[in-house]
């Protein structure tokens, strides 16, 4: 079963082939949302929407390609799938520059949207699993104490206690204590560990 | 191999040599004997020969076997009409002299010139160059035989070659082109128009005119007003192009001799008979230029015809794929239900809206058979209001959801149009499409497309499509109708070339007016009202 939290968005001015692509993705238990054209998907979006938008090349108003553009000026970083019954050289390798993550031309058989929005979502849990870790660790960092991440830094650069102590103006007995808590809070096994997490824990987290 | 001796014909080609001789032998005499006048002398030599024309175009149309049809006329000829006054062996030495002259213009002509219609301005040139050139080689033969036989008794050579040119020559420039225009099935039919064109008829009777002025005028000089005649041969020939000018040189030719005949004082014969062969020859290369410019047009038209037609194509394709895709999905649907046991009510609903989609492509190839039944526009009388209905229909499918208002106007007290429903549909698709897209990308507040019908008596109707958007720019404007010129990101940019392609196949009329906003008026062609 394809993820809960993650939705097709078909963008199609064909009521037909709005319906009968969402009828058929639904049976394999993908959720879909249907919208008539560029516009009103863009009006609808909100920030926490993940998933796949599947849409047509040629809509009344915002064309597909220009839908695409929109999106990755707004930094949404959902996989765009372009489908269109006027499939030309250009406006596909227009597509492919924007990032599609496939083309397709009508008719197609629905298994190759079903193999696209598949890849798509794949992609989309990689993307959603990394921020969901990053937001773990970026929580976990934000529950030591100023004088904790004073020591974890430290500890990155590479400086044994007595180094720490003596910079920090503290005994290294206390490094010690305040290092068994950072790992415990942090629920790190080793140093190596700690180190990674002030690698990965330096950039924001992304919402 | 049968041995068939080389030189002998199929039964069916001597037929036909035998028929074309019949015809031409008599003919050729004929035109001999009522050309025979002014000569020089007893000789062959007078200022209008119009029968080698005659000769030319036999060996022109039917190829060198008619040599002997031509040389038989010319011997016979010159026996029955002048008793051959030189004698027999001079005569049948002129005549096949004449013969091999002629057979020879003729041959070259068959070679070199592309279309025996002479449509083309090289046809035309090398007809022009080669007759000038063979028939001044014949008179040169000729009157050397003349002198070589001591037949001249005091005629001057150069006179008499002179005298001899000018006859030949005018007589085929003037008489060839008419008879190679009766031979060409698409030159008669523009004779044939002609004939019925009330049009024609006042060239003809200003060429009478001008004419009888002429001779009317200055009795001893006639030449003196030719240069009237060119005004109606201008008018003519730029009229009807090539028929044109041949029907205007064969009546100035016919009226000049006519004068001739109609004065007893000696008239200029010879200058007459030049100022024809230059006047032919002008109205010839002027029709002809503007046969070449028409034809052009009409390829150009024809190109933007298969263009629209190709354009409609893609549309309609694009069409056929929409419900292909949604039975694609549906058919794949239903199947999936029927394997997994799905509810077997959702199964049959799914397998309605397949059934309504195959309905849709239906009507969809029932319009591309429509559009290709002939290849070519046909008219069908629709009412004013279906028209307008179908506007409706079109900006409601072109606008969807967009915020846009679509005002359109009423079609009562107005007369039914005469047009290609398919066509202009498409034009329609195009022109909503095209304001409605302008609309969207320029933001315009309260966004509104017009289209309104009005007549334009007699027989036509203005359609306008018009909107509240930000207009055309001069710059747009100007290169607006040419292929590929578009402001759109999708799409082939045919759209508008096509649409006034079609307008033009419809005798109508597609531009864009001057104003702030932008409003596209398309001229089509209605009934008489009643």
């Amino acid at each position: 079963m394809p993820s809960e939290r993650l939705t097709v968005y078909i963008i199609d001015d064909d009521p037909s082939v709005r319906d009968s692509l969402s009828l058929r993705l639904g049976i394999d238990g993908y959720r879909t949302a249907l919208f008539a054209d560029a516009e009103a998907f863009l009006a609808a979006l909100e920030p926490g929407w993940a998933g796949c938008v599947v849409a047509d090349l040629k809509l009344p108003g915002s064309s597909g390609l220009e839908l695409q553009h929109e999106l990755q000026r707004r930094g949404v970083r959902m996989p765009v799938v372009i489908i269109t019954a006027h499939g030309d050289i250009d406006s596909a390798r227009a597509a492919f520059q924007a990032k599609a993550i496939d083309f397709l031309p009508k008719p197609f058989e629905t298994a190759q949207l079903l193999e696209a929005v598949h890849a798509a979502f794949e992609r989309e849990d990689r993307r959603l699993q990394g921020e969901e870790a990053r937001r773990d660790e970026h929580s976990r960092l934000a529950r030591l104490t100023a004088r904790e991440r004073e020591v974890l830094d430290r500890v990155a650069e590479g400086l044994h206690a007595k180094e720490i102590a003596a910079a920090l103006g503290i005994s290294p007995r206390t490094v010690e204590v305040h290092k068994a808590r950072i790992m415990e809070k942090l629920d790190a096994r080793n140093v190596a560990e700690l180190v990674r997490f002030v690698v990965r824990g330096s950039g924001a987290p992304e919402s | 191999m049968p041995l068939i001796p080389s030189g002998l014909l199929q039964g069916r080609d001597r037929l036909a040599l035998l028929r074309n001789a019949a015809l031409f032998v008599p003919a050729y005499m004929a035109l001999d004997w009522a050309s025979y006048i002014y000569p020089l002398g007893p000789f062959y030599i007078t200022p209008w020969n119009p029968q080698p024309a005659l000769a030319v175009v036999l060996v022109m149309l039917g190829g060198s076997t008619n040599f002997i049809a031509v040389f038989a006329a010319i011997v016979l000829a010159d026996l029955a009409i002048r008793g051959a006054p030189v004698g027999y062996a001079i005569s049948i030495a002129g005549s096949l002299l004449l013969a091999l002259g002629y057979s020879g213009i003729a041959l070259a002509l068959r070679r070199l010139v592309r279309d025996t219609g002479l449509r083309v301005l090289h046809d035309l040139a090398i007809f022009t160059v080669v007759v000038a050139l063979g028939t001044a080689v014949v008179g040169l033969a000729y009157m050397g035989l003349l002198q070589a036989t001591d037949q001249l008794a005091g005629t001057s050579f150069l006179r008499g070659w002179v005298r001899f040119w000018i006859g030949d020559l005018v007589g085929i420039v003037v008489t060839a082109p008419l008879l190679l225009a009766a031979a060409d099935a698409g030159r008669r039919q523009m004779l044939l128009a002609m004939v019925r064109s009330p049009e024609a008829w006042l060239q003809v009777a200003m060429l009478v005119a001008m004419v009888w002025t002429m001779f009317a005028m200055y009795r001893e000089n006639a030449a003196r007003l030719f240069y009237l005649l060119f005004i109606p041969l201008i008018w003519t020939s730029l009229r009807w192009g090539m028929p044109g000018a041949i029907v205007a040189a064969t009546i100035a030719q016919v009226g000049v001799l006519a004068g001739m005949e109609s004065r007893s004082t000696i008239l200029p014969i010879l200058e007459l008979q030049a100022l024809v062969a230059a006047f032919t020859i002008t109205g010839l290369f002027l029709g002809v230029t503007l046969d070449e410019r028409r034809a052009s047009d009409e390829r150009l038209r024809q190109s933007l015809r298969l263009a629209a037609a190709g354009e409609m194509a893609g549309a309609i394709a694009h069409e056929l794929n929409q419900p292909l895709t949604a039975l694609a999905a549906y058919g794949e649907s239903a199947q999936k239900l029927l394997d997994t046991g799905g509810d077997p009510a959702l199964t049959r609903e799914v397998l309605q809206k397949m059934l309504q989609d195959v309905k849709r492509t239906g009507e969809v190839t029932r319009r591309l058979r429509e559009l290709f039944r002939s290849g070519t526009t046909q008219l069908e009388p629709v009412a004013a209001s279906e028209l307008l209905a179908t506007a409706r229909r079109i900006g409601e499918n072109v606008i969807r959801a967009a915020p846009v208002r679509l005002e359109i106007g009423n079609g009562d007290g107005l007369p039914a149009l005469y047009i290609d429903r398919v066509q202009v549909e498409l034009v329609l698709r195009n022109l909503l499409a095209n304001s409605v897209e302008s609309l969207q990308a320029s933001k315009t507040p309260d966004p509104v497309v017009r289209v309104a019908l009005e007549a334009l008596p007699p027989e036509m109707m203005l359609l306008s499509v018009s909107d509240n958007g930000p207009g055309i720019s001069a710059a747009m404007r100007s290169r607006l109708f040419q292929p590929f010129a578009t402001g759109k990101a999708v799409g082939m940019g045919m759209g508008l070339a096509v649409s006034r392609a079609i307008a033009e196949a419809h005798g109508g009329s597609l531009d864009a007016a001057d104003g702030p906003h932008a409003v596209f008026r398309l001229v089509l062609p209605c009934l008489p009202s009643a």
